[in-house]
């Protein structure tokens, strides 16, 4: 199937600042990529000019199959929740969903239809009556995602979806995310700063940092590609604690066994991370306590998160 | 032969009505049943009241003959009638940027310039409401001399430029402003320099140079014809090359609101992005 989105060596200057430079992927029909980046990282401005809210300086897109030249014929294919998006206060919400619906070209009739389903699915009928001012910010976003769903588009794009929700608010919204690839087929372009939400929610991660794409691919390869120092913290009975230390001390890929400070817990420094050959070392550190017998309680690798990827990535460049 | 992107033009406008007309229609609910239009029309009437009942009872200002009366209150409707029409058009982008709701409405397929429209059209009910507002009070103090159908054609006319011209000039503002607050002063202070030349004193609008000011500037040319036909009983062709520059005003300045909204309005005022 063809990438619903493509974007070539894309750059957005404001005067001398360049804010996008050479960024370059390609998003899936039904795949959910996450943009991670620190602020400014150029995540906003990367999706204002893939909505067609700003003309690229550099580079060329196409959205669902449709150059970055048609810029109308683009905004009829997608639908778009804007960071910090502003709501018409003294408007209800079954008429600020309607009004953009009409914009999209639907008649009053199929817009008042496509709303009360979009009404439903948000969980908002019972307020649709309501006007904004009165509504809370989880209920704004999840209106705002409804927004951009008026015209069933192939591609949603969501910036900060999740800013200053609740944490029932933030699973209630990620949840409507992922029920937009996985029930609407829909490409999901999911920008955020929380490295959970990726994590949890995205098929593949696209991390931005000073307006350059510096690692894209799965949370895995992305992981991988970070080659973050990796270590171990594991957890033995006390009473085997020096016996694991000394079984793990004759492993080759393990550099350095510490104890933490609490019994039987165990800090552990893998040698030479990269190129997959951490995984191998992990494993022969574990099967080496497993056929020493030791009951191995507990065992947590660090190193290996996308936020130790991230915070490499972000923090070397 | 139809591109793709005209084909789907096509179709959204068989399917649903025009986007300056979705616009339009959104726009007159929040002025209207938003309150914003109600207030400034009550605010309207009660000025249309007190200059009515000064200039019928007050000894000071009653010498006016009821032509002059008629024609004073005219030129008021005109002149607030357009005000409010100026500022709801520099309200019109600027405000919508700086409640973040711009961002949502750029990004529906509806064509920059059609937003325009719907926007111009939605400020220009404000000059309708103070021109209905205003028929009472003309025909209050015009019956008996006759006049009451002159003044509201010429009112009705000269008004509709003036107001087309003036709302236009709100939004062309508002595109560029980097705020609404600029926007809203600048525009009043371009009102306050068109209304400039009416308080200049009378030997100064006299002569060819005086005269060239008056019939430059729309509204002072309006205002003049206005005067003529229900002060000084002129037929309607006789001074209507007066109308020549409330007319061109009101033909540029929505062309040029429409052609610069459908390539500046933009996210960010003051910048072309």
């Amino acid at each position: 199937m063809a990438p619903v989105i493509e974007a070539e060596h894309i750059g957005k200057d404001y005067g001398s600042l360049t804010a996008v430079r050479d960024l370059s992927f390609v998003v899936e029909p039904g795949e959910v990529l996450g943009v991670l980046g620190p602020n400014g990282a150029g995540k906003t401005t990367a999706i204002r000019v893939l909505t067609t809210i700003l003309p690229p300086s550099r580079g060329r897109f196409s959205v669902a199959g449709v150059p970055s030249s048609r810029s109308r014929e683009i905004r009829r294919r997608i639908g778009v929740l804007p960071e910090s998006a502003g709501y018409p206060e003294r408007q209800t919400g079954q008429e600020y969903l309607t009004y953009h619906a009409r914009l999209h070209g639907h008649t009053r009739a199929s817009a008042r239809a496509v709303v009360a389903g979009l009404l439903d699915e948000m969980g908002l009928r019972p307020r649709r009556g309501s006007l904004i001012a009165s509504y809370s910010r989880g209920m704004r976003q999840r209106l705002g995602i409804a927004r951009a769903l008026v015209n069933d588009p192939a591609v949603v794009f969501l910036d900060e979806p999740t800013l200053g929700l609740d944490p029932a608010g933030q699973r209630q919204v990620l949840g409507h995310v992922r029920r937009l690839a996985q029930e609407r087929s829909a490409a999901v372009l999911l920008s955020t700063h929380l490295l959970t939400e990726v994590e949890e929610n995205c098929s593949r991660v696209l991390i931005l940092n000073r307006g350059r794409a510096v690692a894209a691919g799965t949370v895995s390869e992305v992981v991988r590609l970070a080659a973050a120092p990796r270590s171990g913290r594991l957890q033995v009975a006390p009473e085997q604690a020096q016996l694991a230390a000394a079984v793990l001390a004759g492993v080759p890929s393990v550099a350095r066994v510490t104890p933490d400070g609490r019994p039987g817990s165990l800090s552990v420094a893998f040698a030479a991370p990269g190129g997959g050959a951490e995984d191998v070392s992990l494993n022969a550190a574990v099967r080496a306590l497993i056929d020493a017998g030791i009951v191995l309680i507990s065992f947590q690798l660090e190193g290996a998160r996308l936020s130790d990827a991230f915070l490499a990535m972000t923090e070397a460049a | 032969m139809a591109t793709v992107e005209q084909a789907a033009d096509l179709q959204v406008e068989r399917d649903g009505p025009p986007g300056w007309a979705v616009v339009t229609a959104q726009e007159l609910r929040d002025l209207w049943l938003g309150g914003r239009g109600l207030a400034l029309s009550v605010a309207f009437s009660l000025l249309l009241s007190v200059v009515a009942y000064l200039v019928a009872t007050n000894t000071a200002l009653n010498f006016l003959e009821h032509r002059e009366s008629v024609n004073l209150v005219l030129q008021i409707a005109i002149a607030v009638g357009g005000l409010l029409t100026l500022l709801a058009g520099a309200d019109a982008v600027s405000g919508e940027r700086e409640r973040g709701s711009l961002e949502s409405i750029l990004l529906s397929p509806v064509p920059r310039g059609q937003i325009t429209l719907g926007k111009l059209l939605a400020a220009l009910s404000l000059w309708l409401a103070a021109y209905a507002i205003t028929v009472p009070y003309a025909w209050f103090l015009g019956r008996g001399v006759g006049i009451v159908g002159d003044a509201l054609v010429t009112g009705g006319v000269v008004g509709t430029m003036i107001a087309v011209f003036l709302a236009s000039l709100g939004l062309i503002v508002s595109l560029f402003a980097r705020s609404n607050r600029i926007s809203l002063s600048l525009s009043l202070f371009l009102l306050l320099a068109l209304f400039a030349p009416t308080q200049l004193p009378s030997n100064a609008q006299q002569g060819w140079a005086g005269e060239l000011l008056l019939r430059m500037n729309p509204i002072t040319a309006g205002e003049h014809y206005v005067g003529k036909i229900l002060t000084n009983g002129h037929a309607w062709g006789e001074d209507v090359s007066w109308l020549l520059s409330p007319l061109v005003a009101a033909v540029v300045l929505p062309a040029a609101a429409l052609i610069l909204g459908s390539r500046f309005m933009q996210l960010r005022g003051g910048v072309v992005e």
